[in-house]
């Protein structure tokens, strides 16, 4: 291995440890995003510990934590902020409806499933998912991100 | 004492560059690690910056369509470099004693102003409506908290009789630090509450409210140019700190020791006065800041001033 390699093997191995996290809403019930904002990212689980942290803006983000059947009314704007990510970056579907729709999926006004729209690493199921599953996803989505960066 | 380093040694290395970007980047850690615990959390590892620093070089910088792209990505690298040299301008009492040709406490002084600056133009540069609210709150806060800084400069200047920072810490270390003089409290009380406004933490962060304007002028920014800000951030920490220490209680031994009791200062400043204030208060008003500003740092200033010039 030439020394090129190492350094960026080791560069990769530090970077890895800062994966910053953005939630897009895509017109969920916000039952996955209390779950998300309030429980699995608060102190009693806290995934700082990971090196995540919350970021307000698409631009900061490298794990995009999506949440809701993706609705007519939403998808264009989801569509839109999801290209403001820089690359690399990792997709994770929380809850249910973006993974199959949910109990919204006979709806006219949905377009479940997301990954038909975007790329899917990740599902989470559960209506809500638990704390520990969201972290679980979070710290798989961790390990694929690593392949990427 | 080394008095003669080279300038760019200075600039490059020790005391400003690499050392303070470390010890800068280390501080932060400290600060989210011992916040984290504060609130009864585990908290990032204490190299969590440096880790995140390394991240953002690897990421993209993307450009939105609508910025001035030359000076969005221009305002990033001035606001470090602003600070690499600001850094090897603050002296370490006992250890080292900035060469007289790089600048004194009023270049320092301007050299403070430039991240606001470059941040207002980064906010407007970006074309993002977020960032012009960032870029007017950073403006009228900074008119608030600069105007108490300068005073409070004059009165320790003036005192000493010099704006050579040199000259302010052998002063304090023949005639006892001013840190225990009377006359000079109100001066100390103002800068205690210039520096969280100036590092932009909770109480006064509201030009890059993440909660409210997802942090202003930063919102458009990602990868490297991102890096550099927090950069930025990192040295300003020294810098201010730095300052602080300079002309209130820059009492040391010689040699390695005084660098020890320096950063053990710095470490002090930065969890006293920036993580148990943030963790402790929420975010204030702009108007609310603006007021406050005005009121009671301006006030001590002035009278700090004026105390100082009769005695």
């Amino acid at each position: 291995m030439t020394l090129m390699q190492t350094i960026t093997e080791k560069a990769r191995n530090l970077a890895v440890r800062s994966p910053w996290i953005y939630r897009i809403n895509a017109g969920s019930c916000n039952g996955c995003d209390v779950e998300c904002a309030t429980t699995a990212l608060i102190p009693r689980y806290d995934v700082e510990r990971l090196g995540c942290q919350y970021c307000g803006s698409p631009r900061h983000a490298d794990i995009v934590l999506i949440t809701g059947p993706l609705t007519a009314r939403i998808k264009d704007d989801v569509l839109r902020v999801f290209a403001e990510i820089p690359d690399p970056k990792v997709t994770v579907a929380v809850g249910v409806c973006p993974i199959s729709g949910g109990i919204f999926r006979e709806s006219y006004a949905v377009h479940a499933q997301v990954d038909q729209y975007l790329p899917v690493d990740v599902n989470v199921p559960g209506c809500p998912p638990r704390p520990q599953a969201i972290i679980e996803g979070v710290a798989q989505a961790i390990a694929i991100w690593r392949e990427r960066i | 004492m080394l008095d003669t380093t080279t300038i760019p040694l200075a600039v490059l290395l020790f005391p400003g560059g690499l050392f303070a970007l470390a010890f800068g980047l280390a501080l932060k850690g400290l600060d989210r690690r011992v916040a984290a615990r504060l609130q009864g959390r585990v908290g990032p590892p204490l190299a969590q910056p440096f880790f995140d620093l390394v991240k953002l070089a690897r990421k993209r910088t993307m450009v939105p369509d609508i910025a001035a792209e030359p000076v969005f990505l221009g305002t990033p690298l001035i606001g470090a470099v602003s600070m690499l040299l600001a850094a090897a301008l603050v002296p370490i009492p006992g250890v080292y004693a900035p060469n007289p040709l790089l600048g004194d406490l009023l270049v320092l002084l301007y050299l403070l102003a430039v991240p606001a600056v470059v941040l207002m133009i980064a906010g407007s540069a970006s074309g993002s409506p977020f960032g012009a609210i960032g870029f007017s709150r950073e403006m009228a806060l900074m008119l608030a908290y600069e105007g108490p800084l300068v005073l409070v400069v004059a009165a320790v200047a003036l005192r000493v009789g010099s704006f050579s920072l040199s000259d302010i810490v052998a002063y304090q270390q023949t005639h006892g630090a001013f840190l225990f003089d009377p006359v000079m409290w109100p001066a100390l009380l103002a800068f205690l509450a210039f520096y969280p406004a100036n590092l932009g933490i909770v109480p006064f962060d509201i030009p890059e409210a993440e909660t409210e304007v997802l942090e202003g002028p930063l919102l458009e920014y990602s990868g490297p140019a991102l890096g550099l800000f927090k950069m930025m951030s990192a040295l300003k920490a020294v810098v201010v700190l730095g300052l602080g220490v300079a002309l209130f209680l820059p009492l040391a031994p010689d040699g390695p020791a005084g660098l020890a009791v320096h950063l053990a200062k710095l470490v002090v400043l930065m969890l006293v006065g920036v993580t148990l204030l943030r963790v402790s208060m929420g975010r204030m008003r702009i108007d609310q800041a603006f007021a406050f500003f005005l009121k009671w740092p301006l006030a001590l200033s002035v009278l700090s001033l004026a105390i100082v010039a009769l005695a």
